[in-house]
């Protein structure tokens, strides 16, 4: 299996896309000329023209909207956003049309729109360009929220996200683009992975830990090891992919098994992603847990720009192992 | 900076130590990891490593003197500075520096020796204390009364949430699917929640030695102190509730007692041929079998005994079926299961029913119910050898009677000197209802069906 780097994943998901079907198009800031901001449209304006590879001007709540019109008049828009922190002037074409108008419409319109672009923290960007942004469209109903940890995840995920009726989020993280990981070859056929189904990566006995996206890859996965290879633990690992809907079937058939959950992100706890989660499995679970539900999640402050105090507030393989082994009465 | 060379925790229980001696004088050399100093703690006298290198400049705690653990007892020049430096920042030396590090220390000791006991009580739910403060005697009622004595803690009868049982939600499932009572079970989790493992240990319980640590320890209490040592256990849940409610009836409840010899002759020979006829059955009666029935019998005809007593409101509750409890001896306790309606049945079925709650008692697998609802009580150490006791009464019943073992005694009848089988009761009865009459009645009933048990057919 070919061994490309998550950008690249992202970028043959789409080409794949676009040449499967000719209504998909990218547009956003810097995504033609520039090649991309973070190079994952590379190549793209000479493959597929300026019809269909579209800069804009730098105006998210502009070509949202744009995108979500487009969508609504049958078009596949995938969207790119620079930063999901900047969606907070979209909050209106987003929330309040992208995910409302099919069910105002009495279903007369679709709205088969991707929104993509790097999510959460990066590094040093700040408190206004460092937002966790999968708990604001997590709760709205008629978004679908995908949030990949690997690769061949953003390909998979991001190949079904387009082929979708409704609007999806898509959020990915600037520091992942570089990751490397095997993604199926074209070749050998169609890849996609379907959307709100839930993997569990490694299986485990002991404990669930249920994380998706940059957490996961960052520091739960290592916090497995360790727990593994220091601590005799044997933990069950979930990555959720998609967040809306929640696949709420596979955390509860594995907590039912481990008796014990850790969930991960790097959100703020009150109201964040992992309270969400929680909130989804206390009562199916609440017989079978024998200790309460651990959520490691990022210290509310602002996202500091200072190196140290970033590290410092975002989850880390110690509090994991530690919220883990209070989890497990070790 | 010089390293402060502090009291060391030896020992879970431990918050302060003595030096007994020290092993490097001031000015002395120190590798890390050599025994400067022995160290007397609650439990021994153990041998103190250094932690740094360096060279031992100021003794703060002499031989003789005690620190809490954390504080200070001698400094180390490490580095840069000298001996000297060292000594001139500790003051005028030890008799200057010892008072004011060992205040500060203490101060910096004292949450944590507050909170040892604070958790230890946590885990353990109810202190005697408390518990006699919240419920004095004559306000619970029978059920209460009943399980407190046998091996639950009293019910909280205030919404004071601090004694509320802590069960994680899986852990309660189990246990009800096993039928274990959690009061049983010393929970291990934060707090003293009983969380999973506790109960799965609970469940593997053999009777006898080898319990797990999270059971009330028999272990801990049966086996040997070394020799020059010292060990402190903390009551379990069990010991404490029967602490609570047999002191609460001894200073309560004005007991008498009546003692009897009772000449089982003739019934244990009869036991024989019963017990010859029942072989392919397997069942074997013990004479505990047909003291138990003669006492069924006996309540029957002394309705008085047969009761319990609710001095609040000055009220006897007299009950038409005799429901018997039966001491039954556990590793660290005892508990009292209880056999309903024995005066309905046969020795057969006595017996069975004996057989089946008894096991499960040891077993800890008794339902809440089943330690429920005694009229009278019944403690056997006949198997124990012992030949006569006096029993504490289980209030709010009103008599309990304690039976020896049945042994060859020499016996004057006419005017000769002849073995017979004997066996002694005492009966312990409250006198605020039963009076010595009424009880030598019942005895003097009981030992009338004992040794002539044809009366029984009368």
């Amino acid at each position: 299996m070919p061994v490309i780097q998550l950008r690249q994943a992202l970028r043959e998901a789409m080409s794949e896309e676009m040449d499967r079907d000719e209504n998909v198009f990218l547009m956003g800031e810097e995504v033609a000329q520039y090649n991309g901001a973070y190079k994952v449209s590379e190549g793209m304006l000479e493959k597929y023209g300026p019809r269909r590879i579209i800069d804009t001007p730098i105006s998210e709540a502009g070509f949202s909207g744009l995108g979500v019109g487009a969508a609504c008049m049958g078009l596949r828009p995938i969207i790119e956003f620079m930063s999901w922190s900047f969606t907070w002037v979209c909050m209106d074409q987003i929330v309040n049309n992208a995910a409302n108008v099919r069910y105002m419409s009495g279903g007369q319109y679709k709205v088969p729109i991707v929104f993509r672009g790097g999510n959460g923290i990066a590094h040093q960007l700040a408190a206004t360009h460092s937002h966790r942004m999968e708990s604001v469209y997590a709760r709205i109903p008629g978004l679908i929220v995908v949030a990949p940890s690997t690769p061949a995840e953003a390909k998979g995920l991001l190949k079904s996200s387009i082929r979708c009726d409704d609007p999806v989020i898509f959020l990915e993280n600037e520091k992942m683009l570089n990751e490397m990981g095997e993604v199926p070859d074209p070749k050998d056929g169609d890849f996609t992975l379907p959307l709100g189904i839930a993997n569990v990566e490694r299986p485990g006995k002991d404990v669930t830990i249920v994380s998706y996206g940059r957490a996961l890859a960052r520091v739960v996965r290592p916090a497995v090891e360790h727990l593994a290879n220091d601590h005799g633990i044997d933990a069950e690992v979930i990555d959720l992919r998609t967040l809306r809907p929640l696949d709420t079937t596979t955390v509860i058939n594995s907590v039912k098994k481990t008796n014990r959950c850790v969930i991960v992100d790097e959100d703020w706890g009150y109201c964040g992603m992992g309270s969400g989660i929680l909130f989804k499995l206390q009562k199916p679970l609440f017989d079978y847990l024998d200790a309460p539900i651990e959520y490691v999640h990022s210290d509310e402050i602002p996202v500091p720009y200072n190196h140290y105090l970033e590290e410092a507030m975002l989850p880390s393989v110690d509090r994991i192992v530690a919220s883990v082994k209070e989890a497990c009465y070790r | 900076m010089p390293t402060e060379i502090t009291m060391p925790q030896q020992s879970d229980t431990m918050t302060e130590g003595t030096v007994v001696k020290w092993l490097k004088k001031e000015g002395d050399k120190i590798r890390a990891g050599e025994i400067i100093a022995e160290i007397e703690t609650d439990k021994a006298t153990m041998e103190m490593e250094a932690f740094d290198a360096g060279t031992l400049a100021v003794i703060i705690a002499g031989p003789g003197q005690k620190a809490p653990v954390g504080a200070p007892i001698a400094a180390m020049a490490t580095g840069k500075e000298t001996v000297d430096e060292v000594k001139k920042k500790y003051a005028s030396g030890t008799s200057a520096a010892a008072p004011a590090t060992t205040q500060k220390a203490q101060s910096a000791g004292a949450p944590q020796a507050a909170s040892t006991p604070k958790s230890s009580t946590a885990i353990i739910m109810e202190s005697p204390n408390t518990a006699e403060l919240k419920e004095p005697d004559e306000s619970i009622g029978h059920g209460a009364t009943r399980e407190a004595a046998h091996a639950v803690p009293p019910i909280p009868t205030s919404g004071n949430g601090n004694d509320r049982l802590k069960v994680s939600p899986l852990a309660k499932r189990i246990a009800q699917d096993k039928g274990i009572d959690l009061h049983q079970i010393r929970g291990t989790g934060p707090a003293g929640r009983i969380v999973q493992q506790d109960v799965l240990n609970a469940s593997q319980k053999p009777t006898g030695a080898g319990a797990p640590a999270t059971l009330s320890p028999p272990v801990q209490l049966t086996a040997r102190v070394p020799t020059g040592q010292t060990e402190k256990v903390q009551l379990t849940k069990m010991r404490v509730a029967i602490a609570t409610a047999l002191q609460r009836s001894k200073q309560n409840v004005p007991h008498f007692y009546e003692t009897m010899d009772i000449d089982v002759e003739e019934i244990s020979q009869l036991r024989e041929r019963l017990n010859k006829r029942l072989e392919k059955e397997k069942i074997r009666l013990s004479l505990g079998d047909f003291v138990t029935q003669a006492v069924a019998a006996a309540l029957k005809r002394h309705p008085i005994l047969n009761a319990t007593f609710d001095p609040a409101k000055n009220e006897i509750t007299r009950y038409g079926d005799v429901n018997l409890g039966i001491a039954v001896a556990l590793p660290d306790g005892l508990i009292v299961p209880v056999i309903k309606g024995v005066d309905q049945m046969g020795l057969k079925e006595i017996r069975q029913r004996s057989v089946d709650i008894v096991e499960r008692a040891r077993a800890q697998k008794l339902k809440g119910e089943e330690m429920k609802g005694a009229t009278f009580t019944v403690s056997n150490l006949g198997a124990f050898g012992v030949r006569e006791f006096m029993a504490i009464i289980n209030p709010p019943e009103v008599g309990i009677l304690a039976v020896g073992g049945a042994e060859k005694r020499a016996v004057v009848q006419g005017d000769q000197i002849v073995p017979r089988t004997i066996m002694t009761v005492t009966l312990s009865a409250d006198h605020r209802v039963v009076d010595g009459a009424t009880a030598a009645d019942f005895l003097r009933t009981l030992k009338g069906l004992l040794e002539e048990p044809a009366t029984q057919l009368l």
